[in-house]
C-alpha cells in the first residue's frame, strides 16, 4: 500500500469529478491549494461548489475559469492593495457563481455538524442579520428549555483538498503554524487530497505529534513543492504580491488559458 | 491613493494615526480583544494600547496564537507573523466559541455600510430587490457583532454612501460601542449613532455634509500626544496604517 497514494497532480485533480463539493484548505493567501486549483480549471472541471471560510486566489480563478458554480464562504477577498476578488465578483453579478453567503462561523458549523456525524448544528444567534433567512437556515424549540435554537445544515464536502508541509507516503499529513479550518474539512469531508510541499520517509516525534491528517482517509497525495504559490507556505515561501498582480494582471486581460499554461504546476 | 482626510493640516499627524490613537484609547479597560481579516489599523490599535494603556489586554486573531508579540507587521491580517510570540494556542473556531459564549469583550468590525442603528453591510448593494454589487461577504460579523460584548466599528472613509441612514442589506448588527471615521468619532445614543467628537481638520458642516443620517454638535477629539505618535510610529515604520486609504 505504502506508496501507492502518492501520485501526480493530473492524476489527483482527475478524482475530483464536475459537481463534486470541495472544501480548501488555508486561509487566504496562507497554505492554500493553489496549483490543485490551477490543474482544476486545465482540466475544464465544471459545476463544482467551493466551500472555505476567508478565500480568494484559488475561488477567484475556479470562478474565472467556470469551473465553480457556487461558493460556500464567509468572505472572499484580497487584501490591502488588491482588494476585492474581481472574476469571484463579476461572475457572482453575472450569476454564473451563486455566492450562498455564509459567516465564517457558519460555514464552521456546518463542517462541524458533517465531522460530528449529525445532521445539523445549534449555533449562537446570529441575531439581526440575514444570513440566516437568505440560507434558509432554520429554529427548532429548544428541547432542554425555553425558545428556539438557530440551527445549520451538515455540509459534507466530497474532498477536503489541503496544501500542507509534510506528508508521507501512506498519506499522513503534517501541518505546520496556523491550521484555520483544514483538520476540521478532513474530518468532515467524504475524502482527502493532500499536495505538499515535502514527501517523509519517516516522521520524527515533532511532526508525529503535528501529523493531524491520519492517511487512512487520504485518497492522493502529490508532492508538490510551491503547490501554495502565490500564496505562502511558512517556513518554505512567503507570499508573492508580484505573483498576485501577475495572476490578477492576465486574468482581468482575458488571458486566463495563457496564465494557466505558464504558471505551472 | 485618494487624499488622507487631515494630511493637508500640517498637524503632524493625520486621519491613520489619530484613529489607532483613538481606538487605542478605546481599549484602555478592555481584557479581551479580536482583530479579524483586512484589519490593519485595528491590528495597530491592539500594538499601541498593550504599549501605553493595557499591558494586560489579550489580544486574540486569525492565526491562533493567543497574545502574540509579533516583530513586525505584515501586510496581510491574517499572516502567521501575527501569531509570534504567542503565549498559546486558540484556533479561529475556538475564538468563534469564545464569543458565542459571552466571553469575548471588544471585536473590531468594519462594513462598507454603516448605519445609524450602527448595522453593516459586507454582503451586497440591493436595487429594488436586485443584486447590484457584489461584496466580500461578512465573514465573522454576524456572530461576532451580536455575540462580543462590545464591537469597535472603523472605516477608513467617511461618505454618505458609507454612512447611511439604512443598510441595504443587514450583514451583521449588535453591541456597537463606538464607531471611528477619518471626520469624527460615533457613540450609540437613544436615537442611534450621535456624534462625540469631530476630528481637528474636519468642520461640524462637513460632517454632516459626509453622513447620511443627521448629527448635532460635538466637541474635537483631543489630539494624539507626542508620546502616542512615536510609539505608533515605532510600531509601524512602514506606514501600513495607510493601506485603508489607498
Amino acid at each position: 500500500m505504502a506508496g501507492k497514494k502518492l501520485v501526480s497532480l493530473d492524476e489527483a485533480a482527475s478524482l475530483v469529478k464536475d459537481g463534486d463539493t470541495l472544501a480548501l484548505g488555508g486561509n487566504l493567501l496562507y497554505r492554500i491549494p493553489a496549483a490543485f486549483a490551477r490543474e482544476l480549471a486545465r482540466q475544464g472541471r465544471r459545476g463544482l461548489r467551493l466551500v472555505k471560510t476567508a478565500g480568494n486566489y484559488e475561488i477567484d480563478l475556479l470562478s474565472r475559469s467556470g469551473s465553480a458554480s457556487s461558493v460556500v464562504a464567509g468572505f472572499v477577498s484580497f487584501e490591502a492593495e488588491f482588494g476585492l476578488a474581481p472574476g469571484f465578483r463579476r461572475a457572482v453579478e453575472e450569476g454564473r457563481v451563486s455566492f450562498e453567503e455564509n459567516a465564517c462561523y457558519t460555514v464552521i458549523a456546518g463542517l462541524r455538524a458533517a465531522a460530528y456525524g449529525v445532521p445539523f448544528m445549534p449555533v449562537a444567534e446570529l441575531a439581526g442579520s440575514r444570513v440566516p433567512a437568505d440560507r434558509g437556515f432554520r429554529r427548532v424549540p429548544n428541547p432542554y428549555g425555553e425558545g428556539e435554537v438557530l440551527t445549520v445544515p451538515a455540509l459534507i464536502p466530497d474532498w477536503a483538498v489541503l496544501h500542507v508541509q509534510k506528508a508521507d507516503l501512506r498519506g499522513n499529513g503534517v501541518i505546520h503554524g496556523p491550521l484555520f479550518e483544514d483538520v476540521l474539512m478532513a474530518r468532515a469531508a467524504r475524502s482527502v487530497i493532500l499536495t505538499a510541499e515535502e514527501i517523509l520517509e519517516e516522521m520524527d516525534e515533532g511532526e508525529l505529534d503535528r501529523a493531524l491528517i491520519p492517511g487512512f482517509k487520504v485518497a492522493a497525495v502529490v508532492h508538490l513543492p510551491g503547490g501554495g504559490r502565490p500564496g505562502a507556505c511558512p517556513p518554505y515561501y512567503e507570499y508573492s504580491p508580484v505573483e498576485v498582480a501577475e495572476y490578477l494582471y492576465a486574468a482581468e486581460r482575458g488571458e486566463l488559458a495563457a496564465y494557466l499554461e505558464k504558471v505551472r504546476p | 491613493m485618494r487624499k488622507i482626510p487631515g494630511a493637508g493640516a500640517r498637524l503632524g499627524y493625520a486621519a491613520p494615526e489619530l484613529m489607532v490613537v483613538v481606538m487605542a484609547r478605546l481599549l484602555s479597560d478592555a481584557t479581551t480583544v479580536f482583530t479579524g481579516v483586512a484589519s490593519y489599523l485595528p491590528v495597530l490599535a491592539v500594538l499601541l494600547a498593550r504599549r501605553l494603556y493595557n499591558p494586560d489586554l489579550v489580544w486574540l486573531n486569525i492565526p491562533g496564537r493567543v497574545n502574540p508579540a509579533p516583530s513586525r507587521i505584515p501586510r496581510s491580517t491574517v499572516h502567521p507573523a501575527l501569531a509570534e510570540g504567542g503565549e498559546a494556542s486558540l484556533t479561529l473556531a475556538e475564538i468563534f466559541d469564545l464569543s458565542a459564549r459571552g466571553e469575548l469583550d471588544v471585536a473590531f468590525l468594519s462594513g462598507v455600510q454603516v448605519d445609524r442603528t450602527g448595522a453593516i453591510n459586507l454582503s451586497r448593494i440591493e436595487e429594488g430587490g436586485q443584486l447590484k454589487v457584489q461584496l466580500t461577504g461578512g465573514a465573522g460579523s454576524a456572530l461576532i457583532y451580536p455575540t462580543a460584548r462590545r464591537t469597535l466599528l472603523w472605516r477608513a472613509k467617511h461618505d454618505t454612501r458609507s454612512l447611511v441612514e439604512r443598510v441595504s442589506v443587514a450583514t451583521a448588527a449588535g453591541n456597537i460601542y463606538r464607531l471611528v471615521t477619518p471626520l469624527a468619532l460615533f457613540r450609540p445614543g437613544k436615537e442611534g449613532l450621535e456624534l462625540e467628537s469631530i476630528h481637528p481638520w474636519a468642520s461640524l458642516e462637513e460632517v454632516r455634509a459626509a453622513t447620511g443620517f443627521p448629527v448635532g454638535e460635538a466637541p474635537t477629539t483631543p489630539p494624539p500626544r507626542p508620546e502616542e505618535l512615536r510609539v505608533l510610529r515605532e510600531i509601524d515604520p512602514e506606514k501600513l496604517r495607510e493601506i485603508e486609504f489607498s
